[in-house]
């Protein structure tokens, strides 16, 4: 398969442990708060910072998101009382970005324009929604080649892609709805285990799963996201600088970004519609950590929709492709069953729909065993960042 | 929503982009740009030919002859307008002209249940109405099993 007719990684420079995780913060996460993102993500950034033992006036760097610029360095110094300079950037934040942003950060501490960058995703989507401002929704809706050639034609939203998506595996692969449905339990078990989920307190089992609603055949309720108000942040600096702070350094090991070129960006016309860029980003970012899929001891991916979970899996190795379905059936993802721990926190499926920086702050959590669903010994850890025509992919490990 | 549009989610005959595609819908023709430098049909409409980047497309009938690449059965009514079309079929259709080029619509006259992966199917020609919209309707291409 010509690799470069569909997608590619982009070219990155080889970081590998030059910067470490020093810091997370995160808010509650809930349903409509009636909180706006900019106060989630002033709250997410003060305990990021507290947590590394830093002051505000130590940060010198910010990553956050330009497509959701709720939180940028106009807000940090509104929020601090602060005036100090600041490099800055808006690819950061959540999604594929989540990934990437501590990239970012080494980029700027090598270079010398920053020594402790903060990244920071805030939502509050369950809060905008009674409104219907915002959401998924209609960030789709308002492109006008999805208005004119997706929308009138009822495929729209995300559910109805993902299950367009679904089918084709199902056809290609045989993949079953209880194989779907293995992947919603272990989330909504792992969310039972987090007192700070979403979903806690509220178990699952497979015949629950299966008897949700459909809302486009193949998918049902239980393979969706939730929609939730919350936010976290992560604070890189330097490894040397990491080991002098109060928290024990996870590092970066590895990272890389992959995107789909051409008509492939569209859904649609996507050739390998039953895979992700991560094809390319994830053997890249493990080449950088130098390791391979079963050095991985916990795993948590971007997954809006079970069949998300299922293609990123398969597409970063941890099985062969159209195997994703028996492979993550039983206990295979549970966080002590030992094969390959997932979504440890619960997910977008179960600890809330924070688009990415709970699971990369969930990594972190892992590596330095404070987790609550822990993983015995984790060591090396990875996110799999998504938004569709692009993905991520984050090697995190423990300090040596 | 931030769409003004009143005939939203009808198609926006406005726009430049994809107006030709309704055009030809209109006459009972599938139409897609085909790029005048190497012959390739180029979906979604798009400023430069993916394979050989030349700039000029001609808006193209081909056969509508298709193959379902895969669909899904909508149960839920995700805007207002649909809450009278569900449940409907929707899926992806890719064109035995180049199957590259996939066209999302609707799969109409057979069951959900006679559907299967890779199944022949043709274009038809049809009025587009939405109950939110009653004063308008789009002639759209939908298929049906060959």
């Amino acid at each position: 398969m010509p690799a470069h007719d569909w997608g590619r990684a982009k070219p990155l420079d080889d970081i590998a442990g030059d910067v470490a995780i020093a810091g997370i913060g995160e808010t509650a996460y809930t349903k409509a708060s009636g909180r706006t993102a900019k106060e989630i993500g002033a709250e997410a950034a003060e305990r990021a910072i507290a947590d590394a033992g830093l002051d505000p006036a130590d940060v010198d760097g910010l990553t956050y998101s330009g497509a959701f610029a709720d939180f940028d360095v106009a807000a940090f110094h509104e929020h601090f009382g602060t005036s100090h300079d600041m490099w800055s950037s808006p690819w950061g934040g959540g999604m594929t970005w989540a990934g990437t942003a501590p990239y970012l950060a080494a980029r700027a501490i090598r270079d010398g324009r920053a020594r402790h960058i903060l990244n920071v995703f805030p939502v509050a989507w369950a809060t905008q929604r009674s409104s219907m401002t915002g959401g998924p929704g209609e960030t789709h809706a308002t492109q006008p080649l999805k208005q004119n050639l997706e929308v009138p034609f009822g495929w729209f939203p995300q559910p109805v892609y993902f299950a367009t998506i679904a089918r084709r595996h199902m056809l290609e692969f045989g993949t079953t709805p209880e194989q779907l449905g293995a992947i919603a339990v272990a989330a909504r078990r792992h969310a039972n285990l987090n007192p700070d989920a979403v979903m806690h307190g509220r178990p699952m089992t497979i015949d629950a799963y299966l008897s949700s609603p459909v809302l486009a055949d193949p998918l049902r309720l239980l393979d969706c996201c939730l929609i939730s108000d919350g936010g976290a942040a992560f604070l890189t600096t330097s490894t040397e600088r990491a080991r002098d702070l109060r928290q024990p350094p996870v590092i970066v090991a590895g990272v890389a970004e992959a995107e789909l070129t051409g008509r492939n960006a569209h859904w649609s016309q996507q050739r390998e519609l039953t895979s992700t860029p991560q094809v390319f980003s994830a053997p890249a970012a493990f080449a950088m950590a130098g390791i391979t899929p079963s050095d991985v001891d916990v795993l948590t991916v971007y997954d809006p929709f079970t069949i998300v979970s299922l293609m990123q899996i398969e597409d970063m190795g941890f099985c062969e492709k159209g195997e994703g379905g028996a492979f993550v059936d039983g206990d295979t993802l549970f966080h002590d069953a030992g094969r390959l721990p997932f979504n440890t926190h619960g997910g977008l499926l179960s600890h809330a729909y924070v688009l990415g920086i709970a699971h990369v702050v969930e990594v972190v959590k892992q590596l330095r065993g404070t987790a609550a669903a822990q993983v015995p010994g984790a060591e090396v850890g990875v996110y799999g960042g998504y938004t569709g025509a692009t993905t991520s992919t984050l090697v995190l490990r423990k300090d040596a | 929503m931030a769409i003004k549009r009143a005939d939203f989610p009808l198609p926006d005959l406005t726009d430049e982009r994809t107006a030709p595609f309704f055009a030809g819908a209109a006459r009972g023709e599938l139409v897609i740009p085909r790029c005048e430098a190497c012959g390739t049909l180029a979906w979604y409409p798009m400023p430069a030919c993916d394979v050989c980047g030349g700039p000029s497309f001609t808006w193209t009938a081909v056969s509508g002859r298709g193959r379902l690449f895969s669909w899904t059965v909508v149960e839920r009514a995700f805007l207002p307008a649909f809450e009278d079309r569900v449940p409907f079929v929707s899926g992806l259709v890719a064109l035995d002209d180049d199957p590259r080029v996939r066209i999302v619509s609707y799969v109409v006259d057979c069951e959900a249940d006679m559907l299967t992966g890779d199944m022949p199917v043709v274009a038809t020609f049809r009025p587009l109405r939405f109950r939110t919209v009653p004063d308008r309707e789009v002639v759209v291409p939908m298929f049906v099993p060959a």
